[in-house]
């Protein structure tokens, strides 16, 4: 908005009811966006969780059922994205049908707008999530704060292919999230750090670009189309492909096209598993159709900013969850790795805004009118 | 049938200003019964456009009932972008 074309009423009522308009807009953005941080941390752990119950326990431990090493770290994973993804969509859509937008959905799927939903799903969904998922379960919590790059991600591919700023400080963020990485590279679990760590930490590279991807193309997206109508495409779309495409795709490198029906099967069969996938879906929703609203409100980097507090969320709930209520061990991450994450958080800040901006746009709203 | 969405942005390629309550008027034949179909609604809508550069405000002023009203336009490259983004009618 130009601020200078806008023609002010002089009428003191006027004035002061346009800025708390502002305020109140303002404070949602930034509280949507903090909140997508916060959801993002209970659907991680909540997905966590699932995958160490019922089947998931005996796949990931015993393994009776004999799969083969690539299934239980590659198309577990995927599975596991899948699930939770598809769990997700009928959240979706059962939200949508509460409010009344399922027409909307089924309208806005066939436009343009939708086409573009569509394709963040792809990278958002089969590519990122999968390979998340596949970082988490290989070396446990410590990928959140990899994955929390996907703003600093975004940020730079924002510059390529939408010309957008990154001047200095941007760099300077840049530098400080690459020396956190390192750090966090050099930094063993607590208890039993799994084997995996280093490979699990590069796959959570590709969840970072699939996301930053996805931050980028959905931002555009979002300006026209409803976010609750742009998640429900998003995580339908992403569930279906990764059930229907990537699962049987998957079976096929592995040799055997029959996994595939067999350990979907088994894990929508398996009733403890399947009551943490509905709550990991749940909060999956608000994940990202929080993120895509904070964005659209406060704009892309504050908004950004905001959700990345996820690389705190992450590893707390996981905590939290995992390691207190659960009593499981190798939670509990090293101080190393927290000065990492919180060094991490610091430098997607740096990137993704000026901190000076805060204090200006509301010094700005404080003086709309005068 | 555009979506609500849809609609409320491709009502400023028609006008040359407009704010909330006169999106509703021009809407409401066809949206009424839509359960999202509410002034709060069309706010968040116009002033979420209007922070991602597809909409301009130009004015705001208190009616007769002492309600704020808030007017915006479509700027060139919003314009642009909903006709491209945007086809059919409501």
């Amino acid at each position: 908005m130009s601020e200078s074309s806008v023609s002010v009423d002089l009428n003191p009522k006027a004035l002061q009811l346009r800025q708390s308009l502002s305020k109140s807009f303002f404070r949602k953005g930034i509280t949507v966006a903090i909140l997508s941080g916060i959801c993002y941390g209970l659907y991680s752990a909540f997905l966590t969780a699932a995958m160490s119950k019922g089947i998931w326990a005996d796949w990931y431990g015993d393994n009776l059922a004999g799969l083969s090493a690539f299934v239980i770290v590659y198309m577990l994973g995927a599975l596991g994205s899948a699930v939770n993804d598809t769990s997700s969509a009928i959240w979706c859509l059962l939200i949508a049908a509460s409010k009344g937008k399922l027409g909307d959905f089924f309208r806005s799927i066939k436009t343009k707008p939708g086409a573009v939903m569509i394709v963040c799903a792809l990278f958002g969904g089969p590519i990122a999530s999968t390979a998340y998922v596949v970082a988490l379960q290989m070396a446990g919590s410590i990928v959140i704060p990899i994955t929390a790059l996907c703003p600093a991600i975004g940020a730079i591919l924002g510059r390529i292919l939408f010309k957008q700023e990154l001047n200095g400080r941007m760099i300077v963020g840049v530098i400080v999230c690459v020396s956190a990485s390192i750090l966090i590279g050099s930094t063993g679990m607590g208890g039993d750090a799994p084997d995996g760590m280093l490979l699990g930490c590069l796959i959570a590279l590709i969840a970072a670009f699939g996301w930053g991807i996805e931050g980028c193309i959905a931002g555009y997206g979002t300006t026209l189309i409803d976010f609750e109508i742009g998640i429900t495409i998003r995580q339908t779309t992403s569930g279906l492909t990764n059930l229907i495409i990537l699962i049987p795709l998957l079976s096929l490198i592995a040799g055997d096209i029959s996994i595939a029906p067999q350990i979907i099967i088994g894990a929508v069969s398996s009733a403890p598993a399947m009551l943490f996938f509905a709550i990991s879906g749940f909060f999956a929703v608000y994940a990202y159709s929080l993120w895509y609203k904070g964005n659209s409100m406060c704009g892309a980097p504050l908004g950004m900013a905001c959700n990345g507090a996820y690389s705190f969320w992450g590893p707390f709930f996981c905590w939290l969850l995992l390691g207190v209520f659960m009593g499981q061990d190798g939670w509990m991450l090293q101080p190393k790795a927290w000065i990492a994450a919180v060094l991490m958080f610091v430098g997607i800040c740096l990137i993704a805004f000026n901190p000076l901006e805060l204090f200006r746009k509301k010094e700005a709203v404080q003086n709309v009118g005068a | 049938m555009l979506a609500l969405n849809f609609a409320i942005l491709k009502h400023f390629t028609k006008v040359d200003e407009a704010d909330a309550d006169s999106v509703m008027a021009t809407l409401s034949d066809r949206y009424s019964g839509f359960r999202a179909f509410k002034k709060k609604a069309v706010i968040e809508a116009l002033m979420t456009a209007s922070e991602n550069g597809i909409l301009d405000e130009t004015r705001f002023e208190l009616d007769e009932n002492e309600e704020l009203r808030v007017y915006y336009k479509a700027n060139e490259y919003g314009l642009d972008m909903i006709r491209k983004y945007i086809q059919g009618d409501v």
